[in-house]
């Protein structure tokens, strides 16, 4: 049993399928998550694809503080992910609201809405600091 | 015992070989030498080699998700059915001789038939999804198919025409006699190659499952071990397409020899599979109607005129 949970966890590690949504956030970060996904910094090295549907992906990227539109619109894309997934919360606003900190349409981080796995800040985060948090938080997987 | 060991020869067939795993090998084998080479066509370094392998291992052992709305018993055997029929069209082409495991006069249009079908599952796959997304990739699959599939057809039946025979086998025996006379057949080939791209649902023609456009097509809903039965299927309807050019197009057929042969067989995929990989880097998605207007109007006239130039020179010969 021992040897299947190791090659389970050795799977997972090496093939994270990512999906990338925008819960608010500025467009800076957005502009960040998809130059790291450009061939220039070839996350393919790390089994990183980018995957159009939820049910296909492992890791949700989101950028952005949670809206109250957009609050009902994450739950139900990580409603839709199957098991195991993690959530990788990408940029200030994305960890603890940032800015909008209080304003009269923001409920707060992502943390608010879903349980999140890694908070990569930077306003907005490089891609280099983006692909560190991945590649972390993929070697937290056992 | 002699029943019994026909049951056993079968068995083997089925499980071993051209069943389940060679045929699995092999898809995972090219589908890494295509991503591979895409990545270095595009200047980077690409996936480790082992990355097919932990992707398959990791899509099993994820949740399986079954949508309400969908057909459940549909939903569950379609993939199924598509690997079925893509490994069965296996059977009929030649490997490592120039005879395959089951030839008969007509297996062309077997294998034809058989191709035909994983393209018929996408369909229903997206359909009985009951996703909005689902059904307009399975309808867009069926699509293109009306489009890729006669030119597909009649790039095959130039060079069968000029061998004078319907059986994979017998034209890999032909040209293997008469090695020159590949040189005729050179814009059948690059027809097979463009509309290969359309049976396989690839850039430029993946309108089905293009992701920024309807999420991820067909299998938008599929999820866990039925996708990765996807797949696999698809990984291994390349490996059968590629080596259906292969043996159909290239006289290099060497018998006797079974390791040789073998070497060879997978040199011609890889040759293949690299034309595919090259117009994967460098071409960009065609919208549904420019692919179903260059089919028509572009390369069934080049294979019309290809099956009537191999006509005339059967005559003259």
């Amino acid at each position: 049993m021992q040897i299947i949970n190791k090659v389970m966890a050795w799977a997972r590690r090496k093939s994270p399928w990512i999906i990338h949504f925008n819960s608010g956030a500025c467009n800076a970060c957005d502009i960040e998550v998809l130059a790291s996904l450009t061939p220039r910094y070839d996350i393919e090295r790390f089994g990183i694809q980018l995957k159009g549907s939820p049910r296909h992906a492992d890791v949700l990227i989101c950028s952005g503080p949670v809206t109250m539109q957009q609050r009902d619109r994450i739950i139900t894309i990580y409603e839709q992910m199957t098991e195991p997934k993690f959530v990788v919360a990408v940029g200030t606003c994305a960890c603890s609201a940032g800015v909008f900190e209080g304003c009269y349409c923001v409920e707060g981080g992502i943390d608010t809405a879903i349980p999140v796995d890694m908070y990569v800040p930077g306003c907005p985060a490089r891609p280099e600091a983006i692909i560190d948090g991945v590649v972390k938080l993929l070697n937290t997987i056992k | 015992m002699a029943n019994l060991m026909s049951v056993g020869t079968a068995i083997f067939n089925i499980l071993v070989y051209p069943g389940f795993l060679f045929l699995g090998v092999l898809s995972l084998v090219y589908e890494y030498a295509d991503r591979i080479i895409y990545a270095r066509l595009q200047n980077r370094v690409g996936p480790p080699w082992y990355q097919p392998v932990a992707d398959l291992i990791k899509l099993l052992t994820k949740e399986t998700v079954i949508p309400s709305e969908a057909n459940n018993r549909l939903f569950r055997s379609i993939p199924t059915f598509a690997f079925a029929a893509t490994a069965a069209s296996f059977l009929y082409i030649p490997v490592w001789n120039n005879r395959s495991l089951l030839p008969f006069d007509g297996d062309l249009i077997v294998v034809m038939y058989f191709l035909t079908i994983p393209t018929l599952t996408f369909f229903l796959a997206g359909w009985y999804s009951s996703s909005l997304f689902a059904e307009i990739g399975g309808i867009r699959a069926m699509m293109q198919l009306f489009a890729y599939e006669v030119p597909f057809y009649m790039s095959l039946l130039g060079p069968a025409a000029l061998a004078g025979t319907w059986s994979i086998s017998g034209v890999s025996q032909f040209y293997r006699e008469h090695p020159l006379l590949i040189l005729i057949n050179i814009p059948s080939l690059a027809v097979a190659i463009f509309s290969a791209q359309g049976k396989l649902e690839r850039v430029p023609f993946d309108a089905p499952d293009a992701e920024t456009e309807v999420v991820g097509g067909t299998f938008t809903e599929y999820s866990g071990r039925f996708l990765a039965m996807f797949r696999m299927m698809l990984g291994a309807e390349m490996v059968v397409v590629a080596a259906l050019i292969a043996a159909v197009f290239s006289p290099f057929f060497i018998g006797g020899n079974a390791a040789l042969g073998l070497f060879l067989f997978l040199i011609k995929v890889l040759a293949v599979v690299f034309l595919l990989a090259l117009m994967r880097a460098a071409l960009a998605r065609f919208r549904l109607d420019q692919m179903v207007s260059f089919c028509w109007k572009v390369l069934t006239p080049v294979s019309l005129a290809q099956i009537l130039l191999d006509l005339i020179i059967k005559g003259a010969l």
